[in-house]
């Protein structure tokens, strides 16, 4: 599984949307339930499926898929 | 394998709830869906449950915990989360909260929400300001719980929570005279004061006992709580989620009243029949430390009312050697309501046990250390809560811990007796057995008693006790009509009834207030027994009829010359079908009777084997 297609998964089974519909380029505005709580929701999942500890600063700013994979890639996960 | 691994790895709920206890951690909410979906897998049909929290900080995100907490009990939960706020517009008829119709309603509450002064330090005010300020906060709160205690919300659970911060005054807090946490511990005790007193179905859920359990750390992480109001780390939140649910699960499912213990490897390490009473493990040093400090919660149980049963495969005298002579045994004979120690089959020495007892086999919970007797209990008596007690000596003082059935949310003077209560019987039984044994008769075993009743005639000092024997008893009953305590307040202040109770006490101890006669006196030498009931505790002891005399001698005495009783059946009161006709009352057909006390004077009371004391208070006038 490409790191992709796991962030897919991630973010579908978070927000409760098909992993289909996660693009490389979806971000919180193109789905409703990507709102604030889904928003703290998803860096839970995040925290627990890439083995991260994401730093309250970059609560923010983690908000779409090229964001997230930045930020993954970043961290040295691959 | 990780600790998801190990838990998805589980093939059945009791080894998933096993783990769970054994404190395997979930690591988050994604975790805690996914185990919650392999525990209803496991599952069988799960009843609902429904919570609605009412909220000044963020609960949405507990819902993952809260589906988690539920699968492991089967219980299939459902949340509602009241607007964002102090919503006290919820606690009205048609609120949406209302109309969800809730088991369980969750006020999480911050101490600021209570008085405005609580957001700044207390500790610079004078005494008497504290003790000021306890008594707004105090009454604030009393406001928002009476309102939604008003409404139809089900289980009303109310949690304060914990400062992220520690004290004000730090190390130096707890020896302050002006101390943060002592103001805290104070309030809290009156706000669960008041809580009892007034406030039914409700319960005081102690975050800050949630906070010593997981840690600091392990109750808040600060990112969520400053940037989501969300307050709780992983652990925190299983846990709350997990103490929300046990109330549910206490509430929705028949109450655990007995715990049947295997011996070996439960309550002591090793088996008595092999290594002997010096050889098993029990006492001071690890590993018979593990099953002191197991046998020490077990006692902790019984403070909730629970009966503890023993159910062992040994040789009895190898078990009795132990209770008796074992220098570190805390849990001895006198704690144990019923034993079965032999060689018989598990399922139907439990059987046996409810039928002594007396109580339905899904009110047992039954404790072993073997795959074999957990599989055969489950398998012949699946009412039986089954739990088993963990390979590694370490893990077992807690084995008991997250059994949601066994947490109370009451508690009676009775129930903390209960064991005590069955020890008595037993003795009684005993003595019984020991005296026909001999060839003696029944009346001798009867007079070795040595049975003493207080009957109180009028006495409003057990008012409680009396509606809930009427609602209670359906046995010995001759007219099972339910009362409440109002109503038998006014039988009490009223001239034209008459309301007797008794206890009975004997050399191996008091049953407390067992019995209830309540006559109508209508005039013209008339009485009427409109009530006569006893608890089944008593039966088989002739207090029956002590009881009945010593009223229709006072009747007598005050110039009643007819008494006329009915006998109502039920499905359930056979037991009293012929009680009427054998105190020597005549049947004047359907259900009713009647004796004349002139032709017929009422029994001596040294007729039968009990002391009798006969107490009349002043008539006391009938509360608002």
């Amino acid at each position: 599984m490409t790191m992709f297609e796991k962030l897919q998964q991630t973010i579908g089974a978070t927000l409760k949307v098909p992993a289909e519909r996660i693009t490389a380029t979806t971000r919180d505005q193109d789905l409703p339930s990507w709102d604030s709580l889904g928003q703290v929701n998803l860096i839970m999942a995040l925290e627990q499926e890439f083995g991260v500890t994401i730093e309250v600063e970059d609560f923010g700013s983690l908000n779409s898929v090229p964001a997230i994979l930045q930020y993954l890639g970043k961290n040295g996960i691959a | 394998m990780t600790d998801l691994d190990k838990l998805l790895a589980t093939d059945s709920l009791a080894k998933l709830r096993a783990e769970l206890s054994a404190g395997r951690p979930v690591a988050g909410p994604a975790q805690a869906q996914r185990l919650a979906a392999h525990a209803r897998s496991l599952g069988a049909t799960a009843p609902p449950l429904r919570v609605a929290f009412v909220h000044t900080y963020t609960s949405d995100l507990l819902d993952p915990w809260m589906d988690l907490a539920g699968a492991v009990q089967s219980m299939a939960v459902q949340c509602h989360h009241a607007p964002y706020g102090l919503a006290l517009q919820e606690a009205a008829p048609d609120s949406a909260l209302v109309r969800f119709e809730p088991h369980v309603t969750v006020l999480l509450l911050q101490r600021e929400d209570l008085h405005p002064a609580l957001s700044r330090p207390i500790t610079g005010l004078e005494a008497d300001e504290q003790a000021a300020l306890r008594g707004q906060a105090l009454s604030r709160l009393q406001e928002i719980v009476s309102r939604f205690r008003a409404q139809k919300v089900g289980h009303l659970v109310l949690s304060l929570l914990p400062r992220v911060a520690g004290p004000t005054l730090g190390l130096f807090d707890a020896h302050a005279a002006a101390s943060e946490a002592a103001w805290w511990a104070g309030f809290k005790s009156e706000l669960s004061a008041w809580l009892r007193a007034s406030v039914p179905s409700s319960l005081l859920l102690d975050l800050d006992e949630v906070l010593a359990r997981v840690g600091h750390a392990g109750f808040f992480d600060r990112r969520f709580w400053y940037s989501a109001r969300f307050p709780f780390a992983s652990e925190a939140a299983r846990e709350v989620a997990r103490r929300i649910v046990a109330v549910g699960t206490v509430l929705r499912t028949p109450r655990a009243k007995v715990l049947v213990l295997d011996a070996d490897n439960t309550l002591w390490g090793g088996i008595v029949g092999e290594d002997g009473i010096e050889g098993i493990r029990l006492g001071p040093d690890y590993p018979g430390n593990l099953y002191l400090e197991f046998q020490r919660r077990l006692l902790d149980f019984q403070q909730r009312g629970l009966v503890l049963a023993m159910c062992s495969k040994n040789n009895p005298g190898d078990v009795d050697h132990v209770l008796k002579e074992h220098p570190h045994m805390l849990v001895r004979e006198e704690h144990f309501a019923a034993r079965r120690v032999n060689w018989t089959s598990k399922p139907e020495n439990i059987r046996s046990l409810a039928e002594e007892l007396n109580l339905g086999l899904d009110s047992f919970v039954f404790v072993d250390d073997s795959d074999h007797e957990c599989a055969a209990v489950r398998h012949a008596l699946p009412q039986v809560e089954v739990v088993q007690v963990p390979s590694r000596a370490i893990d077992v003082p807690h084995c008991l811990d997250q059994v949601a059935r066994l947490e109370v949310l009451s508690l009676t003077r009775e129930d903390l007796a209960k064991t005590q209560m069955y020890a008595q019987e037993r003795q009684r039984r005993e003595l019984l057995d020991s005296a026909s044994g001999a060839g003696a008769a029944a009346g001798d075993y009867l007079a070795r008693l040595g049975m003493k009743m207080s009957v109180r005639i009028d006495s409003a000092a057990q008012v409680p006790r009396l509606a809930q024997l009427t609602q209670k008893t359906n046995q010995f009953n001759l007219t099972t009509r339910r009362y409440d305590e109002q109503q038998i307040h006014g039988f009490i202040a009223d001239e034209r009834w008459l309301v007797a109770d008794f206890s009975l006490a004997d050399v191996f101890g008091d049953s407390g207030l067992v019995g209830l006669a309540m006559f109508r006196l209508p005039g013209d030498g008339v009485a009427e027994l409109d009530t006569f009931l006893m608890s089944c505790r008593v039966i088989g002891r002739e207090a029956e009829g002590a009881f009945l005399h010593t009223l229709l001698r006072r009747l007598a005495a005050a110039g009643v010359h007819e008494v006329r009783a009915w006998y109502l059946p039920t499905a359930k009161n056979m037991l009293v079908k012929d009680f009427l006709p054998s105190q020597g009352f005549e049947p004047l057909g359907d259900g009713q009777y009647r004796r004349d006390l002139r032709s017929h004077p009422p029994r001596d009371e040294s007729e039968f084997p009990i002391a009798i004391d006969v107490a009349q208070p002043a008539r006391q006038p009938v509360p608002a």
